[in-house]
């Protein structure tokens, strides 16, 4: 779909459609709907990082006034999770817990105080077993095994080789090694999780609302644990204060509180309290990136070699996806044929890792860039330069399989290089202050879905009824993203319509077409462009009543701004309603529904695990960062962000500014202040005070620039919009700190204290070096 | 929230005698001002508190005043108040520098001085939900009997963060205490002891009613170590307050953050035109290190904080010559 030059709505800012209820107070998250006649439902949570459960005794609890219901591991004896072949975690645990905060049991009570007291009377008997906490730990030749099938507590190992990399780095001029190490980080998202479950004993019916992403996903789930038919399952998504891949999976409350209201009959409201949710984690793993790069003396890169060690929890989860995704997006970025990967995936006893905004690329393109810009030093390069020298040519393939069309790298580098004057400025800023910059990108979709059914990946729905209005059904998922207004707008654009006809209903699956869900960036792409088709066939059904109006071809008819004419005639103009009432009059209400389902060619490379990465296309970004860097505190300040993205098309610019400049922040988050940190396997993170992300002191001006490849194959040319600007930041932010100070740094986040450190040891064996120098 | 606040009675005394009556009727009576520190500390399972006592109503914690004697500011003037004050950003900069600097704006609104006084000491193994102290066997500061930060002590390491104690010493300030015995008067530098579990040398019965900061020509500054430039609590808060008399010139430092109390930095040493620069901040820069004990309370390395403090408290020193 190539974008239309006549566009009327698209390619302008469009407030989000469902902006006003969100400003106003109106919109209502899952702790806002009515829980009126609801039990509150309570989770008790491990003490114990690892340990064999002997015996669970809610006896005292259950008899507690009060308290309704009380459930354990016992209750469910279906393992749940998001990729089939990886399901190895009980939403309470049965005979093993694997990590402090786990969920063993549940309460439901008439109030939060009872629930509360319930939890202190379940009685539990623990045998304790050794535990690990890093990757080293869990990979030590005696170290215990979290899982009985999974030796050297490996979930995932992969190992790709493409090309010569022997060759490439034979024939490169300058070859360099190192190791990163990246913090584990969290999605901090600003509403914490909850579930609202009710549960008709009379017609054997449940019905969920949730925070989730993928309502998809948990409508299997809730099936599968509650060994119910899905179709007397319902499903529901209300408003979401926030995903970023927290809620890119089914989570164990939701299927407790399933459960628990199953049990009682009756209606239960979970509200996670902000350490819950930290426990419920699936973040963004620790990773240890190590990087080998060969460059000629030109600065092409000739060679890759990369290994990363993950430490991924205690479940699987998405942890094979995400060990993947680490390798596969090496690729697809620059002009790179000799890569070699090996990715460990690997358990401990922490709460379980999963997806975060750039799923598993970030910590690499971390690695990547930084070195790209050391060599770009050693090699007297530019570092704008040796991008230019590396970019793709288009349209390709990758080494591993993954389809390139749009490319619009080569213009974010020079939109940014010209916007922050680097050429005037690079080298000459004051004492502490620095430039650095970076690329990066993402996919728009994974175009290898999880559940390959043969359905299509995305299914919109349209209705036209005798109002006049269009409403438009959809199962994607609004986490603030901005999806309900895409598939708005593109309603409008295609039908010529008002924005103010079309109404969105979303995530209802009594009512919503399927959709698998906000995750990897797929909605614009893939509902956009189903979004477009079922508006192409409402608008076809008009054209062909309008024609019959006119008594013309149907060639001849044009539709704009809610009217229907002869083309290049001025006479017999129609009116939206009077087709309308045309249209109807031959079937009544109409309803339409458009596809998408991504091409062959688009689904990876054969490979085992070369789907992962694949895509329909990827966003690219370049930005530079500027800091000051406080030598005495080791504070960084970042003074200045200019960031460039090719999202192929902005359908709503505003959207796509908000996008990029959420990007740069949360990279920012994780670049500055962001880890978790555990103690014994405790969160010593957990709440809002403790686990830092930046405030608006810390947040600098970001100037943004959309750069507009289009896409063959995206919606008016759209590619995604939200995840590419991310890893960039980080990167950009360790350059400039080299570039102020004259010190590289190999760690994520670059807090004040580790700076400090480092410049004391950078101080003392410079001062050692001059030392031997002198004398010699 | 999911944590539960525990059933307490909230009473709202109009007097100070009320209010001091409402403390010995219930001993686990607690007050109230802002609560922007108390609300998350029994949300935390922290204390049973059976009243809690709002100190809103009170008029004789509510005035701030200043005389040629000096500055009164009552217990219960919020941070902003403070902040915003002119003549405290004039003549007691630091004090206005502190009251700035914590939290975030929508806490100054109604944080107050006396609970920014006497806030609680903290620490990565208390400030924690019951689920997680007791996951941890508690602690020697509530509930349990080891300290985890230094097991083998006795003592309790849960770290001052109150920013406005510094800034006050570092003015030589006076709190004015009522109690069923009456009023006193102590030094705000007396008024703390260096035990995290027993910080307040505070009655339970006293409320803290003002402090009073004597004028003294001092110029001063406040500002604080942290990760980010809000919410945080100081990983250590820096005070230094500047007197030139006859052509020497002394240095008063007050630090927070690193100990179970605010501390008074023993460093008398005068710049006269004759000492070499240099070394006079070199000694105030070791002596800082030395005199502050930062322990594992917070997930930032101790030696950070004592680095970090010893370097600001020089940085602002010679930021007021």
């Amino acid at each position: 779909m190539t974008a239309n030059t006549r566009n009327s709505i698209v390619g302008t800012p469009v407030p989000l459609v469902d902006g006003i209820e969100k400003v106003t107070g109106k919109a209502l998250y899952t702790a806002d709907l009515d829980s009126r006649g609801a039990f509150v439902g309570r989770i008790l949570r491990a003490s114990v990082s690892h340990g064999r459960i002997i015996r669970v005794d809610v006896s005292k609890a259950e008899s507690l006034d009060g308290v309704i219901a009380v459930i354990t591991g016992q209750d469910c004896d279906k393992t749940y999770g998001v990729i089939p072949i990886a399901m190895n975690e009980y939403p309470m645990a049965r005979d093993k817990i694997r990590y402090r905060g786990e969920p063993i049991a549940a309460v439901a009570a008439v109030d939060a105080q009872t629930a509360a007291c319930a939890l202190e009377l379940i009685n539990l008997e623990i045998e304790e077993l050794p535990v690990c906490y890093t990757p080293a730990e869990s990979r030590a030749p005696n170290a215990p095994l979290l899982h009985d099938n999974k030796p050297g507590n490996l979930e995932r190992e992969v190992h790709h080789s493409f090309g010569d990399v022997v060759n490439g780095f034979a024939s490169s001029d300058l070859i360099c090694k190192e190791t990163f190490n990246c913090a584990e980080i969290n999605h901090a998202q600003m509403e914490p999780h909850a579930a609202l479950a009710e549960y008709e004993p009379e017609r054997d019916r449940l019905t969920l609302h949730s925070v989730t992403q993928v309502p998809f996903y948990v409508h299997l789930m809730l099936a599968r644990c509650l060994d119910m038919d899905s179709s007397r399952i319902r499903v529901i998504k209300p408003f979401v204060g926030g995903g970023f891949g927290a809620r890119t999976e089914t989570l164990n409350f939701e299927i407790i509180a399933a459960l628990l209201a199953r049990k009682t009959g009756g209606k239960i409201i979970i509200h996670l309290s902000r350490e819950e949710t930290f426990l419920t984690h699936r973040g963004r793993p620790n990773t240890q990136v190590k990087l080998k790069l060969g460059m000629t003396k030109a600065g092409k890169i000739t060679a890759v070699e990369c290994e990363v060690v993950m430490n991924g929890g205690a479940y699987a989860g998405y942890g094979l996806v995400t060990i993947l995704y680490a390798g596969a997006l090496l690729q697809g970025i620059y002009d790179i044929s000799n890569i070699k990967y090996d990715g460990y995936r690997v358990y401990t006893n922490q709460p379980p890792c999963g997806a975060m905004r750039g799923h598993g690329t970030v910590d690499v393109r971390h690695a990547f860039e930084c070195m790209l810009d050391r060599m770009s030093r050693a090699l007297n390069l530019d570092p704008f330069a040796v991008r230019h020298i590396n970019l793709l040519q288009f349209p390709t393939f990758t080494s591993n399989g993954l389809m390139v069309n749009s490319y619009g790298l080569g213009e974010c580098l020079d939109k940014v290089e010209r916007a922050s004057n680097w050429a005037k400025r690079k080298g000459k800023l004051s004492k502490g202050r620095g430039l650095g910059m970076a690329c990066s990108h993402y996919v728009s979709g994974a175009a290898k879905p999880v559940h390959w059914t043969g359905e299509p990946h995305a299914v919109v729905s349209m209705k036209l009824d005798f109002d006049g209005s269009v409403t438009v059904l959809t199962g994607a998922s609004d986490i603030g993203q901005g999806s309900t207004t895409i598939v708005a707008l593109a309603a409008a654009e295609v039908m010529s319509i008002d924005l103010g006809r079309v109404r969105v209903v979303t995530n209802d699956s009594a009512i919503t077409p399927k959709d698998n869900g906000s995750y990897s960036s797929r909605v614009t792409f893939m509902v956009g462009n189903a979004a477009i088709e079922a508006a192409k066939a409402l608008r076809e059904k008009l054209v062909i009543a309008a024609a019959e109006l006119l008594d013309v071809p149907l060639d001849d008819v044009e539709c704009e701004n809610e009217t229907f004419f002869v083309n290049g005639s001025s006479q017999s103009e129609l009116l939206f309603q009077d087709v309308v009432i045309a249209a109807l009059a031959k079937e009544g209400t109409i309803t339409v529904k458009g596809t998408f389902s991504t091409p062959i060619e688009a689904q990876g490379g054969k490979h085992r695990g070369g789907a992962v990465g694949s895509t329909m296309g990827f966003s690219y970004a370049a930005q530079v960062v500027e800091v000051s860097v406080d030598d005495v505190t080791g504070q960084v300040t970042v003074e200045q962000v200019w960031a460039a993205l090719d999202c192929g098309y902005a359908i709503n610019p505003l959207a796509v500014e908000g996008q990029i400049e959420g990007s740069v922040w949360m990279g920012m988050g994780q670049g500055l202040c962001e880890e978790t940190h555990y103690i014994d396997g405790l969160p010593a993170h957990a709440n809002f005070t403790d686990y830092r992300f930046p405030t608006i002191t810390e947040s600098p001006p970001i100037d943004v620039q959309i750069v507009e490849s289009i896409d063959p194959l995206g919606p008016f040319g759209a590619k995604e919009a939200g995840e590419g600007a991310l890893s960039g930041f980080p990167p950009a932010l360790v350059n400039a700190v080299a570039d102020a100070i004259g010190m590289d740094v190999n760690f994520l986040p670059v807090t004040p204290d580790r700076v400090l450190e480092a410049l004391i040891k950078f101080r003392r064996a410079n001062r050692r070096a001059k030392k031997l120098e002198a004398m010699t | 929230m999911t944590e539960v606040l525990p059933v307490f009675q909230y009473v709202e005394p109009d007097t100070l005698a009320a209010a001091i009556n409402a403390l010995q009727a219930d001993p686990t009576a607690m007050l109230c001002a802002g609560g922007t520190d108390l609300m998350v500390h029994l949300r935390k399972g922290l204390s049973e508190a059976g009243t809690v006592i709002h100190l809103d109503r009170i008029k004789d914690l509510n005035t701030l005043e200043y005389t040629k004697t000096g500055l009164r500011i009552g217990a219960g003037v919020s941070l902003a108040e403070i902040a915003r004050n002119k003549v405290i950003a004039e003549h007691y900069s630091a004090i206005a520098d502190a009251a700035n600097c914590v939290a975030g704006p929508s806490h100054r609104e109604v944080a107050t001085l006396g609970g920014n006084l006497c806030l609680d000491t903290r620490c990565v193994y208390y400030n924690q939900s019951h689920w997680w102290r007791k996951s941890n066997n508690f602690c020697l500061k509530y509930r349990g009997d080891t300290c985890h930060v230094a097991p083998q002590g006795n003592r309790c390491r849960a770290a001052f963060s109150g920013e406005l104690a510094p800034a006050l010493i570092a003015h030589e300030a006076e709190l004015e205490i009522a109690g069923p015995a009456g009023t006193r008067r102590v030094a705000l530098n007396d008024f703390y002891r260096e035990d995290g579990a027993a910080h307040l040398r505070l009655e339970h019965g006293e409320i803290v009613v003002a402090a009073f900061v004597p004028s003294n020509g001092a110029s001063s500054i406040y500002r604080k170590i942290a990760v980010r430039g809000a919410i945080d609590f100081p990983l250590a808060g820096v005070a230094v307050a500047c007197n030139k008399v006859n052509d020497a010139t002394t240095f008063t430092i007050a630090i927070t953050g690193t100990n179970s109390r605010p501390l008074l930095i023993d460093f008398d040493k005068k710049l006269a035109t004759d000492t070499d620069v240099d070394s006079f901040f070199m000694s105030m820069e070791k002596q800082v290190q030395k005199s502050v004990s930062p322990q594992r309370t917070t997930t930032i390395a101790p030696h950070y904080r004592r680095l970090s403090a010893a370097a600001l408290s020089v940085r602002l020193a010679k930021s007021l010559l």
